[in-house]
């Protein structure tokens, strides 16, 4: 056996032993074909033609692998984004209904004499119904764009809706 | 099937429709074909990934390490049938690629650079 071909098969063997799982099966089977090349130089041109395939081959498994992990990871990120904006949604609309009641309490503190903290409905009016028609107001116009934050309103404002009907249904 | 119709890869396709009940060898295919491994192996992984190539290691004698073999599956057979016939290697590219040569050494490299 020629120092080319000698030099040939050693090149194809390392190949072979640094290619991943995928591409292994393929570099045997170019390193098995070299013992059928008739040619010293031949069987040196073919190992070269053949690692430098084995190294391709190899690059474009581990480059799918690292585009598929991105993705996952984009769809993580996606996914604690729209956790965000639920939260930010829901959080959002506590405070609208804090800032509701506040207004009602400075209400009282500034106006004693109208005894609002006595009348039910200027409640009800003030810290349920103008509040939960501005979450619908801003759920509708939030939905095309911000699904994730309307939804965190809506869902605020449904169990605010269900705390105010039992709390009327238990008197 | 999303397999790019190259002169090369139709070459490797007319080279499997010759007798394509037979199981093939890559040296084989790179010497009918005049396609060096860098260029025919990947035609053929492409080709073995779309399943239009069966692959196999034959079993030979004994103490002897098997040898790959190639050969089409019925899909592969339809789809070169059906390529090989729309997409044929010109004479150019058969230079191209040192299947055929010219007779002139200068009209041979330029042919091969312009293509």
């Amino acid at each position: 056996m020629g120092a080319p071909r000698s030099f040939a098969a050693a090149l194809l063997r390392a190949a072979l032993r640094l290619a991943p799982a995928a591409s292994r099966e393929w570099a045997a089977a170019m390193l098995r074909e070299l013992d059928f090349i008739e040619g010293d130089w031949a069987a040196l041109f073919w190992a070269l033609g053949s690692t430098g395939v084995i190294f391709r081959h190899a690059a474009t498994e581990w480059r799918a692998h690292f585009t598929n992990r991105k993705t996952k990871e984009e769809q993580m990120n996606e996914t604690g984004k729209k956790a965000i904006g639920f939260m930010s949604g829901l959080l959002g609309a506590f405070v609208v209904v804090l800032c509701a009641l506040g207004v009602q309490l400075l209400a009282e503190f500034l106006f004693p004499t109208l005894k609002i903290a006595y009348r039910t409905m200027t409640h009800v009016t003030t810290v349920i119904v103008i509040p939960e028609a501005i979450f619908i107001a801003v759920a509708v116009k939030l939905w095309p764009k911000r699904g994730a934050v309307a939804a965190g309103v809506l869902f605020f404002a449904v169990a605010a809706g269900l705390h105010i009907f039992i709390h009327f249904a238990r008197q | 099937m999303n397999l790019r119709m190259s002169p090369q890869t139709v070459l490797v396709l007319d080279a499997f429709l010759v007798q394509a009940d037979e199981w093939k060898y890559g040296y084989d295919l790179s010497r009918i074909t005049g396609l060096k491994s860098g260029t025919l192996y990947p035609i053929l992984m492409r080709m073995a990934e779309r399943g239009l190539l069966e692959t196999q290691w034959e079993t030979g004698e004994p103490g002897k390490p098997p040898r790959h073999m190639y050969r089409f599956t019925p899909d592969g057979l339809r789809f070169a049938r059906t390529h090989s016939q729309s997409h044929p290697a010109s004479p150019l590219d058969r230079v191209a690629i040192g299947q055929i040569n010219l007779g002139l050494p200068v009209l041979d490299r330029a042919v091969r650079g312009w293509r």
